[in-house]
């Protein structure tokens, strides 16, 4: 069974992402992310450790905010057409942010069968300032 | 204070290691991202879908260590440790999912290090590679990773 959530042919350059929400980041969240991507850096579980590193208070992964945008982005296009993810930490997310994942098409290509969506995508907190930036290519199926 | 940093790692290769995917260990990852697609976390709807069987997030690959490799010791090499430490940029290529039950052999190497003037002071980056091979040694995913040390 092809899974199919959207098609390269109804997809236009500049079509937007339906915005995903997450947060307000809570502790747990870290804490749980930690033991499943097996980033224990004390930096975002320990108050103190991170402020005698000069970061005034603990803070998210940044991979875990990646994970956002990448299911911002799956949820679009469904699971498994991700062939391209790269963005940078642009700022700090932090306890009690809320973290809203957005993207746009920006260019669509076709070789052979294989049929290519490229994405910016970003992240930002709420204050709307970008904490991810990035790229994503998403391979999709066609009705032709 | 700042520090050095090595830069004679610029090229540096690290023996390959190998990881099996575990299942539990891809639903424990969407788990904790909040992502609750069936294709991550539902064995039959895997089951059902082109690829057989589950499959895993874009961003796995991260879980993927050198078990027998101790980090502390790569960044006591580098001159630096764990509080200096940011992550600047990563990226991820995918040939195809990732599986669960699957054995991926991972090859790792420091492709540059280079230092410039950030906002709240002299940074180093550190920029590594893994290559992520399945069974008959086809590369399936590659993952790019920069590492900030606040110098």
């Amino acid at each position: 069974m092809k899974y199919a959530k959207v098609y390269f042919d109804d997809i236009k350059v500049g079509d937007e992402l339906p915005p995903l929400v997450k947060g307000p980041i809570q502790q747990i969240q870290l804490t749980r992310y930690a033991g499943a991507s097996g980033d224990f850096n004390p930096i975002h579980q320990d108050d103190e450790f991170a402020r005698a590193a000069g970061m005034s208070g603990v803070f998210a992964h940044g991979m875990l905010s990646m994970g956002f945008v990448g299911q911002a982005v799956t949820d679009w296009s469904g699971a498994g057409t991700v062939r391209k993810l790269g963005v940078r930490f642009a700022a700090l997310v932090r306890l009690k942010d809320v973290v809203t994942c957005r993207g746009r098409v920006v260019g669509k290509s076709s070789k052979d069968d294989l049929h290519l969506v490229e994405l910016e995508v970003w992240a930002e907190n709420q204050r709307a300032e970008k904490v991810v930036t990035g790229r994503a290519t998403v391979a999709l199926p066609s009705r032709a | 204070m700042t520090i050095q940093i090595n830069t004679s790692l610029i090229g540096k290769e690290y023996p390959p290691y190998a990881v099996t995917v575990e299942r539990g260990k891809i639903k424990e990852f969407a788990r904790a991202i909040g992502d609750a697609n069936a294709l991550y976390l539902d064995d039959r709807v895997g089951a059902a879908s082109e690829w057989g069987d589950l499959i895993a997030p874009p961003t796995f690959a991260v879980t993927f260590r050198d078990e027998a490799a101790d980090t502390a010791a790569f960044l006591r090499e580098l001159g630096t440790d764990i509080s200096r430490i940011l992550h600047g940029e990563q990226e991820f290529e995918l040939f195809r999912p990732l599986q669960p039950g699957q054995t991926y052999l991972c090859r790792s190497k420091v492709l540059d290090i280079y230092e410039k003037a950030g906002r709240s002071g002299p940074m180093a980056f550190v920029v590594r590679e893994t290559s992520i091979a399945d069974g008959s040694n086809e590369i399936v995913a590659t993952m790019r990773h920069i590492t900030i040390v606040r110098l």
